[in-house]
C-alpha cells in the first residue's frame, strides 16, 4: 500500500522532504499557504556553511552541501551555486568562541581552520584587515541563491508526481491519538502522515494537532545594494557584530543582520537596521561606502527549544515535526528532509536521534 | 529588433520573456517578479510594475485588483550606505 503524506509548509525543509518521498514511492502533497517563498527559503541570504557546534548538526550540513551538488543535475535546476569560502571574522572579545567551536568542527571532519585578517584579505581584497583580528575559514562553504532551490526543488517534486499547492493554507486533522489529514476549506484531505515543515508558523500548526512544541521565533532584516561585477567571493559573517555580507551572482551585495527573538510574526522593515548595518559595512568594507542600498526586506524563522532543529514522531501517531532550523534552514534542511523520508519509509534514521520533538 | 518590447530596463526583461515565465507556471504576481526579477532592480517597480500587471492580466485574464501589487520595498530610491551610516539614531523600533 502506497503511503500517503501532506507537507505543510513549501519551503526548503518541506520540498526536500516531499522530493525524498515521493522519489521513494510515496503519495506526497505540499501545501503552502501564500506563493512559494513567501518563508524565510525565499527571504534568506542563501549562505551555506557547516560551522555549527553540534556534531549532529554539522553531519546534516555536510551532507546538504552534497545533495546541492547533486540535486541540481538530477533536477536539472541551477541553483546558482558557489561555493568559495565561508569565513567567520570576529575580534579579541570573541576569539575564543571562534577557536572552540574550530576544534569541534575539526572533529566531526569539516576542513575549517583558524585564519589571520591578512588571510581573509587575500580571500578579499577589500577587507578593511584592523576590523577584526581572528577568522576562521570554511572553504566548502559558499553562497546558494535560495530562490531557484525552491522552485528546483518544486520542480522535481511535481516531476515525482507530488502536488504542490500554493496559496493553500490547512489545519492539522487528528482523531483520537491518530492524524487523518489536513483540511483545506471543507474539504479533508487524508494522509497517514503530516509534516509540519511551516517554519515560523510551526507552533500554531503543532497546537492544531494538540502538541505542544515552544519553537522561538525570530525576526532577521536583509538589505542589498546595486549590482557590481562579480569580487566578493566568500560569505562574511562577523559574530562580534552580527553583521554579515556577500555577493550575489546577480552582483548585488546582498546582507543583513543576525536575527533578534519576537513574540510575533511580522516582516516589517525598519530604518534602524539600515543604519547600524551601513555603520558596519562601510567600517569592513570601506570602498563599499558610496555603494547604494536599493532594497530592504525582513523575514521570521522558528528555532527549537535547545538551539537545534526539531525532527520526527510526536505523541500523535503519524504527526511529524521538520522545523525549529533557525536561520540555518538552507544549510541544513536538504539532508533533513532525506533523512525524515527514510525514517518514515524505513522506520529509522541515525542522525534523526539527535533532533528528537 | 521593432519587435523586441523591453518591459523591464533594469532587468532588461521583454514582453516575450515575461510571458514565458507565466507559461512556465509563474502565474502569480510574487512568483512573476522573483522569477523573472522584474521590480527587483534599481528603479524598484516604478517602470515596470504597471506592464508586469497588464500582461498578467492579459494572459490568466484576472483583474487587475485580483492580482494585487507585490510589496512595495524601502527605500523609495536609492540611498549610499554613507549616508545611512552617518544617521545619528533610525526610527527608533
Amino acid at each position: 500500500m502506497t503511503i500517503k503524506v501532506a507537507v505543510i509548509g513549501g519551503g526548503v525543509a518541506g520540498l526536500s522532504a516531499a522530493y525524498f518521498l515521493a522519489k521513494n514511492g510515496a503519495e506526497v502533497s505540499v501545501f503552502e499557504q501564500k506563493y512559494l517563498l513567501y518563508g524565510a527559503s525565499g527571504r534568506n541570504s542563501g549562505g551555506l556553511t557547516a560551522q555549527f557546534r553540534n556534531e549532529a548538526l554539522i553531519k546534516l550540513a555536510l551532507r546538504s552541501l552534497e545533495l546541492y551538488n547533486t540535486l541540481q543535475s538530477e533536477i536539472g535546476f541551477n541553483f546558482l551555486l558557489r561555493r568559495d569560502g565561508y569565513v567567520k571574522i570576529a575580534n579579541d572579545e570573541v576569539a575564543n568562541v571562534l577557536k572552540d567551536e574550530v576544534e569541534i568542527q575539526k572533529r566531526a571532519g569539516v576542513n575549517v581552520k583558524i585564519v589571520d585578517p591578512d588571510f581573509v584579505k587575500s580571500l578579499f581584497p577589500d577587507i578593511n584587515e584592523n576590523a577584526f583580528s581572528i577568522a576562521s575559514y570554511f572553504a566548502d562553504g559558499g553562497v546558494v541563491f535560495p530562490w531557484p532551490v525552491v522552485w528546483g526543488l518544486a520542480k522535481g517534486c511535481k516531476e515525482l508526481g507530488v502536488k504542490v499547492y500554493d496559496y493553500t493554507p490547512v489545519s492539522v486533522e487528528v482523531k483520537g491519538n491518530e492524524v487523518v489529514g489536513v483540511r483545506v476549506d471543507d474539504e479533508l484531505h487524508r494522509a497517514d502522515y503530516v509534516i509540519n515543515a511551516a517554519g515560523a508558523w510551526s507552533n500554531e500548526i503543532s497546537r492544531q494537532a494538540g502538541v505542544e512544541l515552544n519553537n522561538k521565533i525570530f525576526k532577521e532584516e536583509i538589505c542589498v545594494t546595486e549590482s557590481l561585477k562579480p569580487y566578493l567571493d566568500p560569505y562574511i559573517l562577523d559574530v562580534s557584530t552580527n553583521v554579515y555580507i556577500s555577493q550575489s551572482m546577480r552582483g548585488e551585495i546582498v546582507g543583513g543582520i543576525l536575527g533578534n527573538e519576537t513574540n510575533n510574526i511580522n516582516v516589517k522593515s525598519s530604518l534602524d537596521f539600515l543604519t547600524k548595518y551601513a555603520k558596519r559595512v562601510v567600517e569592513l568594507v570601506p570602498k563599499l561606502r558610496g555603494m547604494s542600498i536599493l532594497r530592504q526586506w525582513a523575514g521570521v524563522y522558528d528555532l527549537g527549544r535547545d538551539g537545534l532543529p526539531v525532527i520526527g514522531p510526536t505523541k500523535v501517531k503519524g504527526f511529524i515535526q521538520l522545523n525549529g532550523f533557525g536561520r540555518n534552514g538552507m544549510s541544513t534542511a536538504p539532508a533533513a528532509g532525506e533523512a525524515l523520508a527514510e525514517y518514515i519509509l524505513k522506520g529509522k534514521s541515525k542522525i534523526l536521534e539527535y533532533f528528537k520533538p | 529588433m521593432k519587435d523586441r518590447k523591453v518591459v523591464c530596463r533594469c532587468e532588461d526583461l521583454t514582453e516575450e520573456e515575461i510571458i514565458h515565465a507565466i507559461e512556465l507556471g509563474y502565474d502569480d504576481l510574487e512568483s512573476l517578479k522573483r522569477f523573472t526579477g522584474a521590480t527587483t532592480g534599481p528603479c524598484q517597480g516604478k517602470g515596470c510594475l504597471m506592464h508586469l500587471l497588464r500582461i498578467l492580466s492579459q494572459k490568466t485574464g484576472k483583474s487587475v485588483d485580483e492580482i494585487g501589487v507585490t510589496t512595495q520595498r524601502q527605500p523609495v530610491n536609492p540611498v549610499p550606505l554613507y549616508i545611512l551610516a552617518a544617521a545619528e539614531k533610525g526610527d527608533g523600533e
